[in-house]
């Protein structure tokens, strides 16, 4: 019925097994799956419908499920990559565009009912839920997908040996990235509290272990012991060979990626509670100045440093916000378009894309600096307005950027059900808001001095007092807070984030000698010489071309 | 002992008392641990039933002796708001928005207005006022002797000439205190275009 739908060419998994047909055994009970189709559509959908919900598996589907299990079995990476990234997704689109895909009980006899199999496609099947299905998850659906990341875990975790398991990174990486997601997502699903129904509430109030913040912690942190990353990460900072500590499991591809990638999920989940320290300190060992084995995965990357310069930006630490954000902005321009067909993920991009310019326009008003061209030239673009709005103190611009751009914070403790409020949920994204609106303040002047300071290479201190409409002793006050705002901690070597001097680069910047300002301007000449080599590079190679065209007429 | 405890996951409460009894410590003996510190409000945030004002108030004092770090936003980040509006912790917000906007005027009044306030931790004026040299170093080539006295808490010449010195600063005759020769190190940049002769080489090669 469906086995002659549109193949995909670069799939031919029916070829694979040459025809038809259930590749599994069954399991028990009595029936024999493969060879028990009668060649009568209608008394097959009735057998199936007596073993499984009324949901008849499309043909095509039993054989990607089936060549899927195959390969991970076989612990075929490039296959396994190619089913994940291709496969499932084209199916998706195809079948499940917003509806789940067929439960595990149901596709079960299909794979022989594969334990691992199975736990990997149920995260790969509530990941799906969360992702498309209208409703997203029933509170049932969160609880099973947690005992399915137990249940993977556990088994990755407490075996004597490395698992013989092969999976991508992009997959392992997801797997973290959503585990995270998951948790998040319950925590202000839970926090929620008044438009819960009694026995939701009771529910949730007798299952505190589930999605409990210790638990996803835990799991990171063992992923992060078990594979010993910190010391191969520290040995290759060094130049040495991370394999000579990395141990047994260290050494084995999966323990090793899925090592970093938590030491990255931990990054997100002290970053979501507010502990910046934290965050930037599990990262300690990680060179970020240095292209390393581990950074192949964009998705990965992108979040790295969106957090990492989130936590430099809440620590005031403008210049390594700045630093971070075009660094990663550059490298999105450039790879964006590899992501083109793979809509989910380039959705994905351009959102922490949109996030980390705004992130970028508010730490230029405060700390103004000259950064890379083309990151800049967007920033003018699309990001003018709300600049210039920042920098007249427009407080509600401030906030509005911060609350567009900022990380979706998380209370680590469960809400007291029995004092509902209708704003639970909201108290760490508030509390954060308040921090940095309260730094935004303190330094509010700070913008209007400058753009005086500009006009002037010395100035009385009285003349700018009277612009600003102070006394003098008020704006002495204002004129050391904007150099005790202006000095920024600033990385400047090792592999720590947390590193770093006092350092002052803004582009305008003074001193007072008795009563007077002297400034200190950063002009930046025009790049002529520049503009007129590439130029004529450009028209050399032009004028080349037609004569080569010219020659070839001939 | 915090550092390995920063890395456990264990967020065990039970550590608490060793942890607080620690603080104390920094508070009498005037060392400083940030990450012990952070770990304690790390602490009473994923446990609020243990959260004790007075530890957390030690912790937020500290953190300011450590400014022009930017340790009190680090701790202000993992305490609940309720307790940020609590007394005494609201009324060291307000000092750190005095310290953090450089009112030393206004932060010197404030603390002797209410001296039990910091009377807990030993050597927090003069903590203090080494973040007030930091400033005024960054600020000023030279400033008036008095005006040193006024940001410094209204000391007396005697002990404003023992900054002074401390940080290698001169006094002049003419009642300034010279602070560094900030024009060295704070000039015009003008950043202008250099063009190498390899850049041309090409377009010169072939314009022959």
């Amino acid at each position: 019925m469906w086995a002659n739908a549109e193949m995909d060419a670069d799939y031919d998994y029916v070829g694979y097994y040459g025809g038809g047909g259930g590749g599994g055994s069954g399991g028990g009970g009595g029936h024999d799956y493969d060879g028990s189709h009668t060649g009568d559509p209608r008394q097959d959908m009735e057998y199936e419908r007596q073993f499984q919900s009324s949901y008849i598996v499309p043909e095509v589907i039993k054989n990607f499920l089936v060549f899927f299990q195959k390969s991970v079995n076989d612990q075929n990476l490039f296959e396994v990559q190619n089913c994940y990234e291709n496969g499932f997704n084209k199916l998706t689109d195809r079948f499940f565009k917003n509806t789940p895909w067929p439960e595990a009980d149901v596709i079960a006899p299909i794979v022989g009912n594969d334990g691992i199999f199975l736990i990997l496609y149920k995260e790969l099947y509530y990941r799906h839920v969360y992702a498309r299905v209208q409703s997203g998850p029933s509170l049932e659906q969160r609880f099973e997908s947690y005992y399915n990341y137990c249940n993977l875990f556990n088994y990755i975790l407490n075996a004597d040996g490395p698992v013989p398991l092969e999976l991508p990174n992009q997959w392992l990486w997801d797997i973290i990235d959503e585990f995270i997601y998951q948790f998040q997502s319950f925590s202000q699903y839970r926090s929620k509290v008044s438009k819960k129904s009694e026995d939701e509430i009771e529910v949730l109030r007798t299952n505190p272990k589930i999605w409990n913040v210790h638990s996803v912690l835990n799991v990171l942190h063992s992923l992060v012991e078990k594979s010993n990353i910190n010391r191969q990460l520290e040995i290759y900072a060094s130049g040495g060979d991370p394999d000579s500590v990395s141990g047994e499991f260290g050494q084995n591809s999966l323990y090793k990626m899925l090592g970093y990638f938590s030491l990255i999920g931990l990054l997100r989940l002290h970053s979501l509670l507010g502990d910046y320290y934290q965050a930037l300190k599990v990262l300690e060992n990680i060179d970020f100045h240095k292209k390393n084995l581990y950074s192949r995965v964009p998705s990965c990357q992108i979040t790295t440093f969106y957090y990492v310069g989130f936590a430099y930006m809440m620590m005031r630490r403008y210049q390594d916000a700045i630093r971070t954000f075009a660094n990663i902005l550059l490298y999105i321009q450039r790879t964006k378009q590899m992501f083109q067909n793979r809509a989910q993920l380039y959705d994905q991009i351009t959102k922490n894309n949109d996030k980390m310019y705004t992130m970028l326009a508010i730490c230029l008003v405060l700390h103004p600096m000259r950064i890379d061209e083309s990151v800049h030239s967007h920033l003018r673009e699309k990001y003018a307005d709300k600049q210039l709005r920042m920098q007249k103190c427009d407080m509600a611009e401030f906030e509005q950027c911060f609350s567009f751009a900022c990380p979706k914070f998380l209370s680590p403790v469960p809400p007291n059900f029995d004092m509902m409020t209708d704003t639970f949920h909201k108290e760490p994204f508030k509390l954060q808001l308040r921090v940095f609106l309260e730094e935004v303040a303190q330094q509010i002047q700070i913008p209007t001095i400058r753009s005086y300071l500009k006009l002037y290479t010395t100035l009385p201190i009285a003349k700018l007092a009277a612009f600003m409409e102070v006394t003098e002793e008020a704006l002495r006050t204002q004129l050391m807070c904007f150099k005790h705002k202006m000095k920024n901690l600033v990385w400047t070597k090792g592999t720590s984030c947390l590193e770093g001097e006092f350092q002052s680069a803004s582009e305008v910047d003074f001193y007072v000698d008795g009563n007077m300002i002297h400034i200190a301007d950063t002009k930046v000449a025009r790049r002529y010489g520049d503009f007129f080599i590439r130029q004529i590079h450009k028209f050399e190679e032009i004028t080349r071309n037609l004569q080569q065209t010219a020659v070839a007429a001939k | 002992m915090a550092k390995s405890f920063a890395r456990s996951p264990g967020y065990n409460p039970e550590n608490l008392p060793t942890l607080e009894r620690y603080v104390q410590m920094q508070a009498a003996e005037n060392t400083y641990d940030i990450e012990a510190n952070l770990a304690v409000l790390k602490l009473y945030q994923f446990n609020p039933g243990y959260f004790q004002t007075e530890i957390a108030s030690l912790i937020l004092l500290k953190a300011l002796t450590n400014l022009p770090h930017t340790d009190f936003i680090l701790c202000k980040c993992l305490i609940d708001t309720n307790r940020l509006n609590e007394l005494p912790v609201s009324k060291i917000l307000e000092l750190s928005e005095l310290l953090e906007t450089c009112d030393f005027e206004r932060f010197w009044a404030e603390t002797r207005d209410d001296p039990d306030l910091i009377s807990s931790i030993v050597g927090f004026e003069d903590s203090i006022r080494k973040f007030i040299c930091h400033v005024v170093a960054a600020t000023f080539q030279s400033i008036e002797m008095e005006k040193l006295q006024q940001v410094l808490g209204h000391v007396t010449p005697m002990v404003a000439a023992q900054w002074v010195n401390k940080y290698g600063w001169t006094t002049q005759s003419n009642g300034m205190i010279f602070v560094s020769n900030q024009e060295e190190s704070i000039k015009t940049k003008n950043i202008t275009e250099k063009i190498t002769f390899d850049s041309v080489a090409a377009i010169m090669s072939s314009s022959r």
